[in-house]
C-alpha cells in the first residue's frame, strides 16, 4: 500500500537544518496503519521515518484528525514480559532512519472519530509541522 | 590370497555396515520441537470461574476435549497482542492447509478484565479466525489461572481509562485433558509453530 503524501513539509528546512536540495528533510516510507474496528478499539501505525537534513530532529507530537489521540510507543520484551512505553520525544540523527515495526516502536492511534476510511498523520517538532501524510488502512493485520 | 580375500570381504562388510548406519541416522529418529518447551508430565490447571466471549460461565473444563494454544493479552493492546494472535491464526490455517489433525483452538485470556467485556472479546477474537475462544471475568478468578501458570500481568501507566498492561508473551499449549503440555516463548513464528505443534500433539 503506497501512502499518499499530502504535504511534505518544508518549512522544516529551518527547523531541521535542511540541506537536502531536491527532497524534503523528513520522509516516511512503508507506512501501514492497521484497520480500525474489527474488534480492535485502537489502531497501530508502522513506518520508516528518515531525516535527510544535516541536523538531528526531534519529534515530540503526532496527531491525526481521525483520532483523538496518537502516541509514539515502544514494546519492550524483558524476561518474557511485554512492556509498552510511550516515547515522549523521538530523536532522529542527521541522515538516520528510525523504523517503527511490530514488536518494537509503533504509533498507537486511539479514540477514532467516526469511522474513518483513510488516516492522516501529522508529525511535529515543538509545534512545527514537519510532515503530514495520508494513507489508506491496511486490509488486515496480517 | 585367501587372507587377502578375507580382508577385502571384511572391509566391504564394514563399509556396508557404515553406510547402513549413516542411512539410518539420516532417516532420523523422532523429530524434536524447534522452539517449544514440552513438559514431560502435563500440569493440571487450577479451578477458576471466568466468562467466555458469549458471556457464558466457564471453568477449567473449558480446556478439555481439544488442544488449545493460549495467549494472555488484551483488546486495547495495539501491537504485540494482535501480532501474536495473527501468528497463531496463521499457524492454524497453515496446519489446516496441510491437512493436519487435530487443529488447536486459539484462546485469548484477557489480562484487562476491567475493559474487556465478553462483547469486546467476541469482536476481537473473531477478527483472527473462526472457532477462537475468549476468556475474561473477575480479576481474582483470572489470578487463579495466571498464578498457577506463571503468567505475569500488571497495569502500567496511563490513567483510569487509557492505560497499558504489562503481560507475559508466552503461548501455552493445553492438551485435551486440560493440562499444560508445552510452552512457546516470544518471538512467535508461524514456521516454528507449524513444525512443533503436530509433533507435540501427535506424541500425546
Amino acid at each position: 500500500m503506497m501512502p499518499r503524501l499530502l504535504v511534505l513539509c518544508a518549512f522544516l528546512a529551518a527547523a531541521a537544518g535542511c540541506d537536502s536540495p531536491g527532497g524534503p528533510p523528513v520522509v516516511v516510507a512503508n507506512l501501514v496503519v492497521t484497520a480500525p474496528g474489527a474488534g480492535m478499539p485502537m489502531a497501530a501505525g508502522y513506518l520508516e521515518i528518515s531525516n535527510r537534513s544535516s541536523e538531528a530532529i526531534r519529534i515530540n507530537r503526532v496527531s491525526s484528525p481521525e483520532y483523538g489521540s496518537v502516541e509514539m510507543h515502544e514494546t519492550l520484551i524483558e524476561d518474557g514480559v511485554a512492556r509498552m512505553r510511550e516515547i515522549p520525544v523521538l530523536e532522529i540523527a542527521a541522515g538516520d532512519t528510525v523504523v517503527f515495526e511490530r514488536g518494537g516502536k509503533h504509533l498507537m492511534l486511539m479514540q477514532p472519530v467516526g469511522t474513518p476510511e483513510t488516516v492522516t498523520l501529522n508529525f511535529y517538532s515543538d509545534e512545527v509541522l514537519l510532515l503530514s501524510i495520508n494513507t489508506e488502512f491496511a486490509a488486515s493485520f496480517d | 590370497m585367501q587372507a587377502r580375500n578375507i580382508v577385502v570381504t571384511l572391509l566391504l562388510g564394514l563399509a556396508i555396515a557404515a553406510g547402513l548406519a549413516l542411512a539410518l541416522r539420516n532417516a532420523g529418529g523422532p523429530a524434536e520441537p524447534l522452539t517449544a518447551t514440552v513438559l514431560p508430565v502435563g500440569n493440571e490447571l487450577p479451578d477458576f470461574a471466568l466468562l467466555d466471549q458469549d458471556g457464558e460461565p466457564v471453568d477449567r473444563r473449558v480446556f478439555e476435549g481439544q488442544w488449545d494454544v493460549v495467549f494472555f493479552g488484551f483488546t486495547n493492546c495495539p501491537d504485540i497482542c494482535p501480532a501474536t494472535m495473527t501468528v497463531l491464526g496463521q499457524a492454524k490455517r497453515e496446519l489446516a492447509a496441510q491437512g493436519r489433525e487435530p487443529l488447536p483452538r486459539v484462546v485469548l485470556v484477557s489480562v484487562d478484565p476491567e475493559r474487556d467485556t465478553p462483547e469486546a472479546m467476541a469482536r476481537y477474537i473473531a477478527y483472527f479466525g473462526d472457532g477462537n475462544l475468549g476468556l475474561t471475568g473477575e480479576l481474582d478468578e483470572l489470578r487463579k489461572l495466571t498464578d498457577a501458570l506463571g503468567v505475569f500481568f500488571q497495569k502500567a501507566g496511563g490513567d483510569d481509562v487509557a492505560y497499558g498492561v504489562d503481560h507475559s508473551t508466552v503461548v501455552l499449549l493445553i492438551d485435551p485433558e486440560g493440562r499444560l503440555k508445552a510452552l512457546f516463548t516470544a518471538p512467535h513464528d508461524v514456521t516454528n509453530l507449524v513444525h512443533d505443534l503436530p509433533l507435540i500433539m501427535a506424541a500425546e
